[in-house]
């Protein structure tokens, strides 16, 4: 680790009518001497950086709250002639599906743009394609939130919000659509099974959240089946009430347009004094485990690696995340350099965090040959050792800061984007300031803070594998780490 | 279309934004200026300060089409070796710059062109030239990190295709539709071809393709348009041109019979059959109205497809309908996977029918608006993005030597009639323009097979 390398080719571009001038020149090796965590990257420290860091504001929507508790955001932005909506409906997610019903939230979702008192689903979608409008309802498999989202060009807003109420206040579930639709649903459910993502996916999510609403993934053929249009209407009744819901508005509206057009469209949405949705966490994890789908034919290993981690209002949220910067948040994390970049197991290794109300998820994947399963996976592993063993060199730790500090410019470009961050901070009650705050926030992580928190989040006794591949030959490299659970393909346990 | 890796989720490439200073409801335009540097290079720059952002997009005229047999997947490999280093940018040390600084970028190679880009905060438009300047230079490779990247391609390439269900379909389409090798081949290539590349090759396209005259430059953003000519000129006057590359024949022969094949893949539960026609290219005169052919056809669920194949006859959960928007000689493709206990003869008559529907029968206008519509909202979708853009730039320069082609192309789809859809359809969806293929599960052991 940590040496820089000399190039033994080179190759110039210098070469004029036919004059090929291939010079040749001696690398210099020292230059900078910012050396990455890893032999694949070597920074020579001559491009001309500006180290000022550009000072970024994000605008701030106007706030207002309707009398049925439901929250409003506009952020007006005349930039292009078009409106973009999304309505979140915080407890109407798949985390609050009737017991044993996975997928009611997600079906409901779907079926609600499938026709209303006034309108076929036909006459919704010529309605809506016609003026190249869209209206997206979104229920959820296990998070806690559905939406109803769209945009549309300026013109066509007040109609499109029209019809984005008509459908969220006055849907009908009717019975032959919901036919068609279990017939459809019914195909992607067999087609997602060979996926090899999907099946990784599945299994950590079992394995992580046990019992818990998040260890669900998809509805079964069974739940499917079993659903009736009285089902998705009593849910919908139940959950999709403004009393905790959001809606945010960013474009070519003023926030008084935006209001009134709300109040026209949404008036009738009537509050139900439903109690704020709450959470639990997922049971404690137990010792780590290994767990293996077995998918014939594959010529790749899916390698997913991780644990419980936290929530989004865990005061850890910002060391987290530098500390998942480090080791895996794009292709400056020492996965992606190491697995990739070095040893050339893979096209991508990446980590992430996953966090919402409740404690969520840490995980590192990667997809590589079969027959380097077992470097790739002890490579890994030794990433996340040695992110809790070293503390980070100083260089890499500030170049991770700084990437995450000055990417927020960019998020400017977009205004949906920039209120996508307060609906964020709304949702989660975050300060009214946090945005403003997080350069000095991250800027203020340390690097002992970073190993604490690996310490204590990438702790090896609960650290999970889920792999995904050939049976004969991955099947052994797994026993190393442990008893290898071993699942088909239809997710039955041997 | 390949990439240096998976696109992520960080920066902003969402298609809803802001535009320069315009008046609601009138269409927008992007003010540019298009300059020839001595060396060749195109310079194109548009001015945008909505945001303290700019993207610089570096597009090269090559692509899998300029790959000779037994090298198939090189032109991809090459842009990977473009961030491993050239004479003052150590291996990796592109993305880590762009990244460090709050950037985003990513390589990405199709048939008939190769781009790079990045997106940087306004204050590191020197970082972003001086990088793409000094690659176009020079490239420092060594046999072990062509390796390596073989090995990330390879990879690349097992993710992509042979490890997906319906992973190689395309290849076969591909493979069966055309004759003429230029895109016969995928431009992912084989892992054998792949593994023969050597730095020689390297060296080669290099010194061939990369060069100023075979470029285009555009950058977008938070910029001052004399500023960036006069630093262009700073990081890529020492760069000479070279002989311009040897164009490739297209030529595609005229095709006298259906083509058809079945395979069988391993990784699939539901059979799914791929119709192509040979088309004209992107942007010409035809694929105009091929556009709204494609849009009216599988556009949404107000489309004939979904409404009849999917929604009436409940065959298949989706049909997608799109031309393959290459350069020269294109195909029209149609896709559909066919419903549990449905057949892909009964799927490809339901299509069929919808096909002759189009051509004999009336097209109503509210599809014709539906179609402007959509373009309309793309159009302006797309304006908020300097990314976006910059590419949009490049893209219109090169294949049809018009940026303005960004300002204009709106109004040429919108021109588009009925007539003219049913014309195209009348003239390209003949029998004996087809290929199809029609990919099955082969049921293994143990897998779970059909339910």
């Amino acid at each position: 680790m940590n040496r820089l390398r000399y190039s033994k080719t080179v190759i110039a571009a210098a070469a004029a009518a036919g004059l090929a001038v291939a010079v040749p020149r001696a690398v210099s090796t020292q230059g900078g001497a910012q050396a990455q965590s890893s032999k694949a990257v070597v920074m020579k420290g001559r491009a001309p950086v500006s180290t000022e860091m550009l000072k970024v504001k994000l605008p701030m929507p106007a706030e207002s709250d309707m009398p049925n508790g439901l929250h409003v955001m506009v952020l007006e932005d005349r930039r292009a002639p078009q409106v973009s909506f999304q309505i979140i409906i915080p407890g109407a997610g798949g985390y609050f599906d009737p017991a044993g019903a996975p997928g009611v939230s997600v079906m409901t979702a779907a079926m609600m743009r499938e026709g209303t008192t006034t309108r076929t689903t036909d006459q919704i979608a010529q309605i809506l394609e016609t003026m190249a409008a869209t209206v997206t309802v979104s229920g959820s498999i296990s998070s806690p939130n559905a939406s109803v989202s769209g945009s549309s060009l300026t013109e066509n807003f007040g109609n499109t919000l029209g019809l984005a109420a008509d459908i969220l206040l006055n849907p009908t579930f009717p019975q032959a659509e919901f036919d068609r639709y279990k017939a459809r649903t019914a195909a992607s459910l067999v087609q997602q099974r060979s996926s090899s993502g999907f099946l990784a996916n599945e299994t950590f999510a079992r394995i992580i959240y046990g019992q818990h609403p998040a260890g669900r993934v998809s509805m079964t053929a069974e739940s499917l089946k079993a659903a009736t249009p009285e089902t998705l209407k009593a849910f919908h009744k139940a959950r999709y009430v403004p009393d905790h819901a959001v809606i945010a508005i960013a474009g070519d509206i003023s926030p008084a347009e935006a209001r009134k057009l709300i109040e026209t469209t949404l008036g009738a949405w009537k509050k139900a004094g439903a109690p704020a949705p709450s959470f639990e966490d997922p049971a404690a994890l137990g010792p780590s485990r290994v767990s293996f789908v077995a998918r014939p034919n594959s010529v790749q290993t899916s390698l997913w690696v991780g644990t419980q981690a936290i929530s989004r209002t865990s005061p850890d949220y910002d060391v987290l995340s530098v500390m998942d910067a480090v080791i895996g948040g794009g292709p400056t994390g020492r996965l992606f350099v190491h697995l990739r970049e070095e040893k050339g197991y893979t096209y991508g290794a990446y980590s992430s965090i996953s966090a919402t109300y409740f404690r969520g998820t840490w995980l590192a994947s990667t997809d590589v040959r079969t027959e380097v399963t077992e470097p790739a996976l002890r490579d890994l592993m030794a990433e996340v050792a040695r992110m809790r063993d070293e503390p980070v060199p100083v260089k890499e730790f500030e170049d991770r800061k700084r990437g995450i500090v000055a990417s927020f410019a960019l998020s400017l470009e977009s205004p949906a984007q920039v209120l996508n961050t307060h609906v964020t901070r709304w949702l989660y009650k975050l300060p009214s300031d946090y945005w403003d705050r997080l350069p000095e926030r991250i800027n203020a992580v340390t690097i002992a803070q970073v190993q604490a928190a690996a310490k204590k989040y990438l702790d090896p006794s609960r650290l999970q594998i889920v792999a995904v591949g050939d049976e004969t030959n991955v099947v052994p490299i797994l026993k190393q780490y442990g008893t290898v659970d071993i699942y088909d393909t239809n997710g039955v346990k041997r | 279309m390949r990439h240096l890796f998976h696109r992520l989720g960080r920066g902003c490439i969402i298609a809803l934004a802001g535009a320069a200073t315009l008046v609601a409801q009138s269409a927008p335009r992007v003010t540019f200026t298009d300059t020839r540097m001595k060396n060749g290079l195109r310079v194109i720059v548009s001015e945008d300060h909505s945001a303290p952002v700019f993207s610089i997009a570096v597009t090269y005229n090559t692509g899998s089409r300029d790959e000779r047999k037994g090298r198939t997947g090189f032109a991809h490999l090459f842009e990977h070796m473009m961030f491993k280093g050239s004479e003052q940018v150590g291996p990796g040390e592109h993305f880590m710059l762009v990244f460090n600084n709050g950037g985003n970028m990513n390589g990405t190679t199709n048939k008939d062109r190769t781009l790079y880009y990045e997106t940087l905060p306004a204050n590191q438009l020197d970082l972003a030239l001086f990088l793409e300047a000094d690659r176009m230079w020079s490239l420092e490779i060594t046999k072990e990190n062509l390796d390596n990247q073989i090995n990330a391609v390879q990879e690349e390439r097992r993710l992509g295709a042979d490890n997906q269900p319906y992973g190689r379909t395309f290849e076969a389409l591909e493979a069966l539709a055309y004759e003429n090798f230029a895109y016969e081949h995928s431009v992912i290539g084989s892992l054998e071809d792949l593994a023969a590349s050597n730095v020689d090759d390297v060296r080669q396209f290099f010194r061939t393709y990369y060069a100023p005259n075979n470029a285009i430059l555009s950058i977008v953003g938070d910029v001052n348009t004399k500023d960036v000519l006069a630093k262009v000129a700073k990081y890529f006057n020492r760069i000479p041109s070279q002989p311009a590359p040897k164009p490739v024949d297209m030529t595609e022969p005229a095709q006298t019979a259906e083509r058809r094949q079945t395979i069988d893949d391993p990784l699939v539960k539901l059979p799914r059959i791929d119709m192509a026609w040979h088309v004209p290219g992107a942007y010409s005169k035809d694929d105009d109205a091929l556009q709204v052919l494609a849009t009216i056809l599988s556009s949404g669920r107000s489309s004939r497809f979904y409404e009849s194949v999917v929604r009436q006859q409940q065959l298949s959960s989706n049909v997608s309908s799109f031309t393959s928007g290459t350069r020269g000689p294109s195909l029209f493709q149609i896709i559909s996977t066919a419903l549990p206990n449905k057949t892909i003869p009964e799927l490809e008559k339901a299509i069929d029918a919808e096909i002759e529907k189009i051509k004999t029968g009336p097209i109503q206008d509210w599809e014709i608006e539906k179609a402007r519509n959509i373009n309309k909202r793309g159009f302006v979708g797309g304006l908020g993005s300097s990314l976006n853009k910059a590419i949009s730039l490049g893209q219109y320069a090169l294949f049809a030597d018009d940026p303005n082609l960004i300002n204009t192309y709106l109004d040429r789809l919108n021109k588009v009639t009925a007539a003219d859809v049913q014309r195209v359809a009348k003239q390209y969806f003949v029998a004996t323009n087809r290929t199809v293929v029609v990919t099955n599960p082969k049921v293994a052991a143990g897998s779970g097979g059909v339910q």
